[in-house]
This record gives C-alpha cells, sequence and structure tokens, in this order.
C-alpha cells in the first residue's frame, strides 16, 4: 500500500522532475562538462582536464572582477532591505492611498534591467542628463558630473539606478510577510501601550523575519549576478574597475570566444553563490529556532 | 487538322505551364542576417534585389554584440541563413572555424572580382581559398567643422594634414571658449578607436596589430607620435571631459552637435547628416600621420558569406555575384551615397562633384585592415590591450609604459 502510493506521488512529481532534469540538471550538467574542456565558441575543443580551474585561480582579472561584485553586493544589499523593509512598513496596512503608493513604487519592477539601465546612463550624461541638471540647481555641485569617470561614483549611479528598479520587489515580499502577522497581537501591542518603535521590533520584524531573509536571499543572488547594468552604463570601466564576474564570464565565453573557460569561470560562481544561500539559509532556520 | 490543333493547344498548354513551373517551382526564399548597424544600407541592397529577382530574400537584423554567437551556434546546429553579413573584421576566425562555403572557383570566373577592392579580397582569404566579398563598405576619414574653423581664423576649406596640425586646430577652436572643444574621441570605445585613431598610427609608420606569437605588434613610431598628440590634447582640455567614458553612444553625436571642432568619423557620416542635419557645414579629409602626404584609414563595413552546409547555396551564389554587378554598386550603393566595392566603379554619376564621397573613395584605396585571428580579443574586447593602452597613455600619462605592456600582450593572444 505504501510502495503503491509512494508510485503514485512519484507519478504526479514526474512532469515537475522532467522539466527540472531537462531545464536545470542537464544544462548544469552541459556546463561542468564544458569547463574541462577548450571548446570555443566558434567549435572545436579538446577534454583539457582542470586547466580552466587552475588559470581561473590565478587569473587577477577574475579575481578581481569577483571582489568588485562582492563589494557591489555588500553596499546594495543592506541599502535594498532597508529601504524595501521602511516602505513595505509604510505600505501594509490597506488603505487606498498606500495602494496606489505600493502599485507606484512597484511600477519600475516590471521595466526590464536594461531598459532601466540605458535610461539611467543618460539621466547621468554630463550634457544632456536631467539628473546633473537637478543637482546644479539644487546647488548640491557647482558642474555636471562625469559619473562613470571614476569607480566610486561609477557605482553610486548603478546603485541608485538598480534600487530605484527593484526596491519595489523586496517592499512586496516584506509587506506580505507583515500583513500575514495576526491584527489582533497589534491590538494587543496597542492595548498595552507599546509605541510604533517597539511594536516593529518585537512583532514585525520576528515575525516577518522570514520573508526578509527570503527577500535578502533573493537580492544576495541577483547582486552576485550582476551584469546588465554594468554593461550599459559603465562598460566595466573605467579601466575595466568595474567587471563583475559575469561580465567577465561574458568577456571570455562571448568576446574571446573562449567557452570551456567562461564554463570554468561560471562553475566557480555557481558554487560560491550555492555556499552564500545555503550560509543564508542556515541563519534563517537558526533565527527561527531561536 | 483538328487532331493536329488540338495537338498544338496541348502543346502550347504545357509550355505554358512548363515556364511558370520554371519560374514559381524554382524561385527560393532565402534567410539573410545582418549585423544592425548595417542593416540599413543591407536593406537597401536587399530591397534592390527583391525588386529584379524570382528568389526573394527576407532580411533579418541581429544586434551587432549577438550576431557571431548566433552564426557560430546555429552553423553548429544546422540552423544557418542562407547568406549572412557580418563585420569583415571577423572573417579569419570564421574561416579559420570552417564557418563558410568556399567561393574561390565562382569568384575567380568572375569577371568583376578583378576590381574588387583589394582590402576585401585580402580580409575574406585564408589559405588561398576566399570565402565572401565586401558588402556594405565603409572607411574611417576625418571630419572638421567649417564653421567652427571660420570662427577661430581657420581655412575653412582645408583640414588638418598631420598630426600636428590637428592638435594647433585644435587649440585654437579650444580658444573659442565656452563648451566648443577642439577634438573628440571615444575614450572608452576599443572599436570606435581600432577605426578612426589606429589609421594615424599606421599613417605615421606603425604596425599595429601581431599575425601570430612570433610576430612584434605596434611597432613603428607612430603609436608613440599619436597617443602624445591625444595626451597633450586631453591635458590641455581641448577634448570634452566626457570623452573619457564614452563606450560610442557619443561617437557620431558630439561632432553633430556642432560644437566639436574635429573628429574621426566613417563615410557613413555622408548619409547620416544629409539625412539628419541637411544644413551641417562640414568637411571630410583622409586621416593623416606625422608628416604631410601620409594618409590611412581602417576599411570596414561588412562583407557577405555563406554560411557552411547551406541547404540553398545555389541561390545563394546568384546573390553573391549580384553583389558585385554594376546594378548593385551602382543603383544599390553609390545612388544612396555608399561606396561601391569595385575600383573602375568609384567614380561614377552619383559621385561625381561629390567631394565627400570622393574622399572617402581615396580613403579606401589608401586604408588597411588588419588580418589577424583574434581580434576581438585584442581589440574589442572591453578589457582589451588595445583600449587599456590608450587610457593609460592618454588618461593617466604613462604613454610608453602603456605601449609595452599592450605589445607583450597582444603577442600572448596572437600566440593562442
Amino acid at each position: 500500500m505504501t510502495s503503491r502510493s509512494g508510485y503514485i506521488g512519484l507519478l504526479w512529481l514526474s512532469p515537475a522532475l522532467a522539466f527540472t532534469a531537462l531545464f536545470v540538471l542537464w544544462p548544469m550538467g552541459h556546463l561542468v562538462w564544458l569547463s574541462f574542456t577548450s571548446t570555443s565558441l566558434l567549435g572545436g575543443g579538446d577534454f583539457v582536464g582542470l586547466k580552466n580551474y587552475t588559470t581561473a585561480l590565478s587569473d587577477p582579472k577574475f579575481w578581481a572582477a569577483f571582489k568588485f561584485t562582492l563589494s557591489y553586493t555588500l553596499f546594495i544589499t543592506p541599502l535594498l532591505m532597508g529601504l524595501g523593509f521602511a516602505l513595505a512598513m509604510l505600505v501594509a496596512p490597506n488603505t487606498p492611498l498606500r495602494r496606489i503608493t505600493r502599485t507606484v513604487t512597484f511600477l519600475p519592477v516590471v521595466i526590464g534591467l536594461a531598459s532601466s539601465s540605458l535610461l539611467w546612463f543618460w539621466l547621468f550624461d554630463q550634457q544632456v542628463g536631467l539628473f546633473n541638471l537637478l543637482l546644479v540647481k539644487l546647488h548640491i555641485i557647482d558642474a555636471p558630473l562625469v559619473w562613470f569617470k571614476k569607480p566610486e561614483t561609477a557605482m553610486i549611479a548603478v546603485i541608485l539606478s538598480v534600487t530605484w528598479k527593484v526596491v519595489g520587489f523586496g517592499m512586496i515580499l516584506i509587506m506580505a510577510g507583515i500583513q500575514s502577522i495576526p491584527a489582533d497581537l497589534f491590538e494587543a501591542a496597542r492595548i498595552d501601550g507599546a509605541s510604533a518603535t517597539l511594536r516593529a521590533r518585537r512583532i514585525i520584524l520576528p515575525l516577518a523575519l522570514r520573508s526578509i531573509l527570503m527577500a535578502t536571499v533573493i537580492s544576495v543572488i541577483g547582486s552576485m549576478l550582476a551584469f546588465d547594468q554594468f554593461y550599459l552604463m559603465t562598460g566595466g570601466g573605467p579601466r575595466g574597475k568595474t567587471f563583475t564576474s559575469v561580465y567577465w564570464i561574458y568577456q571570455n565565453g562571448f568576446i574571446r570566444f573562449d567557452l570551456g573557460y567562461a564554463a570554468a569561470l561560471s562553475v566557480i560562481l555557481m558554487v560560491v553563490i550555492m555556499a552564500m544561500t545555503a550560509l543564508q539559509l542556515r541563519l534563517q532556520a537558526g533565527g527561527r529556532n531561536g | 487538322m483538328t487532331k493536329t490543333a488540338t495537338r498544338r493547344g496541348a502543346g502550347m498548354v504545357l509550355a505554358a505551364f512548363a515556364a511558370l513551373m520554371s519560374s514559381a517551382a524554382w524561385a527560393e526564399d532565402l534567410t539573410m542576417w545582418v549585423r544592425e548597424s548595417a542593416a540599413d544600407p543591407g536593406k537597401l541592397m536587399v530591397d534592390l534585389w527583391n525588386s529584379s529577382h524570382d528568389n526573394k530574400i527576407t532580411l533579418t537584423a541581429i544586434p551587432d554584440n549577438q550576431l557571431v554567437t548566433k552564426l557560430a551556434t546555429s552553423a553548429q546546429s544546422g540552423d544557418a541563413p542562407d547568406i549572412v553579413s557580418f563585420d569583415l573584421i571577423y572573417m579569419p576566425d570564421f574561416m579559420k572555424a570552417g564557418l563558410l562555403t568556399d567561393l574561390t572557383d565562382q569568384l575567380k570566373a568572375d569577371p568583376h572580382y578583378a576590381t574588387h577592392i583589394q582590402a576585401y579580397k585580402d580580409i575574406a582569404t585564408y589559405e588561398g581559398k576566399t570565402y565572401g566579398v565586401g558588402f556594405t563598405p565603409d572607411v574611417s576619414v576625418l571630419a572638421w567643422n567649417k564653421d567652427l574653423f571660420k570662427a577661430a581664423g581657420l581655412d575653412p576649406e582645408k583640414g588638418p594634414a598631420t598630426i600636428d596640425e590637428i592638435v594647433e586646430d585644435a587649440r585654437k577652436i579650444r580658444a573659442l571658449g565656452g563648451d566648443t572643444y577642439g577634438f573628440w574621441f571615444s575614450g572608452a570605445c576599443p572599436g570606435c578607436n581600432i577605426f578612426v585613431t589606429s589609421p594615424m598610427m599606421v599613417a605615421a609608420g606603425s604596425k599595429i596589430l601581431p599575425k601570430n606569437g612570433d610576430d612584434e605588434a605596434l611597432t613603428g613610431d607612430g603609436v608613440k607620435k599619436v597617443l602624445e598628440a591625444y595626451k597633450t590634447m586631453w591635458d590641455e582640455k581641448l577634448i570634452p571631459e566626457n570623452a573619457e567614458v564614452d563606450t560610442g553612444a557619443n561617437f557620431v553625436s558630439a561632432f553633430a552637435s556642432g560644437k566639436i571642432g574635429i573628429a574621426g568619423t566613417g563615410g557613413f557620416l555622408i548619409s547620416l547628416m544629409k539625412r539628419e542635419h541637411p544644413d551641417f557645414n562640414y568637411g571630410l579629409t583622409l586621416l593623416p600621420g606625422a608628416e604631410p602626404g601620409q594618409v590611412s584609414g581602417f576599411v570596414g563595413g561588412d562583407v557577405v558569406a555563406i554560411p557552411a552546409k547551406g541547404k540553398k547555396e545555389a541561390a545563394a551564389r546568384e546573390f553573391v555575384t549580384w553583389v558585385l554587378s554594376d546594378e548593385a554598386q551602382l543603383q544599390g550603393l553609390a545612388k544612396n551615397s555608399i561606396l561601391t566595392t569595385r575600383t573602375d566603379l568609384a567614380d561614377n554619376e552619383f559621385s561625381k562633384g561629390n567631394d565627400k564621397v570622393l574622399t572617402t573613395s581615396k580613403a579606401l584605396a589608401a586604408g588597411y585592415v588588419p588580418w589577424v585571428f583574434h581580434f576581438a580579443d585584442m581589440v574589442n574586447s572591453d578589457s582589451s590591450p588595445w583600449i587599456t593602452m590608450l587610457q593609460t597613455a592618454i588618461f593617466d600619462g604613462d604613454v610608453d609604459g602603456a605601449i609595452a605592456t599592450a605589445k607583450t600582450e597582444m603577442k600572448a593572444i596572437a600566440a593562442k
């Protein structure tokens, strides 16, 4: 009986399993296989063992790109989560004005990242950029800035554009967590005289923690895979200082035609992201248990 | 009698049917890819072909940065288009990888091929076999703003004839003040600079790219001469500040804004300005070297080829032959202010009296195109030794160090 229901269960799962095997596991296996070869985008290639991995370990440009990606992630994640949480708190109650605010904040999420990056690229332009004009008019700067001239200002420009683009996504996830908290808890807290700050610290934060951590995991993965915004806004410049890991993989695979090496770099990045995600999920589980 | 008439009638019906079949049944629908930046001239040519041939071509524009990937993967999976038009610089890599059909015998038999521009013949030939012909050509030239020249007290009818003259003229134009600058180049665009900056180095006696690991890169004094001239203009603020980070978005628009005195550009500027800024007062001249008379240009544009193992190879070959015909050259290219790829047709009814087109024709004849593998790695990549050299020399000021590093890196890439 148990064995029969097991088979039936497997039968129900089979479409999902087949889908995962075909579109996730097989490409992943192929990627790992490619990483052990010298396959060129133009065709041909041989098995080279671990050569691509040993090359990657001593590739200063890959590690510089990795370090830059990590620092980008470390800067943008707290910003996205902090702002996302604040906005979620603001728009969680279901009043008409808050619903409109919610929609407006979420709107940029549905725009493609490439489109929004191009939009911001021109907004930051020194000669025709409205952002520069605004800063000059507000007397924050004396003359229009060339935002992409220095890695620091280029990073700020990209972070601003990405924050505008994706903060609504974190907001929605966290807001869903806040809205799932039973209303009587808030009511009891109010009767007991708990302030808004205390309610946020003692009720919202712990009970919406799962949603916050999930939003953080998604945000970290997205940032570690950053490509479009840097490709379109900085072109890796100035002097190659804003190359992200994925940008460097793209350069090797599609500009240098070295698919085997690009695959090895992808595998390394995949392992790092999986380790980071596992750590975050462990922290999440620990937070819940604690 | 009746029987004869019936037979004759039946014969005529059969003949008419056969004639109909011969045109309808043999007419083929061909697919063709063109890179997006060459789609406009490509469309003009394909429209002209479709208007006079039974075989019809459907043209698809592919984003420039996706064409190589799409072509390589489609050729390997057997889904390549029947004809493809792409940046000529990828020709050596594609020929070596066996992605293209050998057209040697067909072109040898074509009388028009004899007058085909040599640079296209060279770039499309590998180990004695030819795999394509020039399709929509272009070449780099130097543009100057005649109104700004006049305002700065310079002769508006005479463009700079040496690299030093570019610097001197740029100084005078910058002296006009405000947001008027002497010179423009896209400082973070590797492709733009191989097109407009490298020819000045070549004109001044340098060779840029190595053919293999034993060959030297960046030889001669021209490289240093040009880098120092650019550095001087940058240090003296004769170039706008945003040039340092421009990845090509302002390659044309900076000059078209009317605030730039001199800029490298391509022959494409003629039709573009005619269409969008018909009253803009500018001149074109050949990219100069160190001494008067030293000139060069980068022969660019697209080549047309047939992907290997194509299912409609015979029909595709007809198109390649047509590309070199008088009709295609004159009605498809020259009539639309595009250069012809046959030298015997360079001076034609459409170019007569058009100084700008004649200048680009001269540049095409004097121009060069590097025949190297790994061009993308050495030049087009955003982290290539080529663009790194330019940026380190011009913006950071280390000319000698930049050249030495680029030499080593280019040689290592060529040795792959």
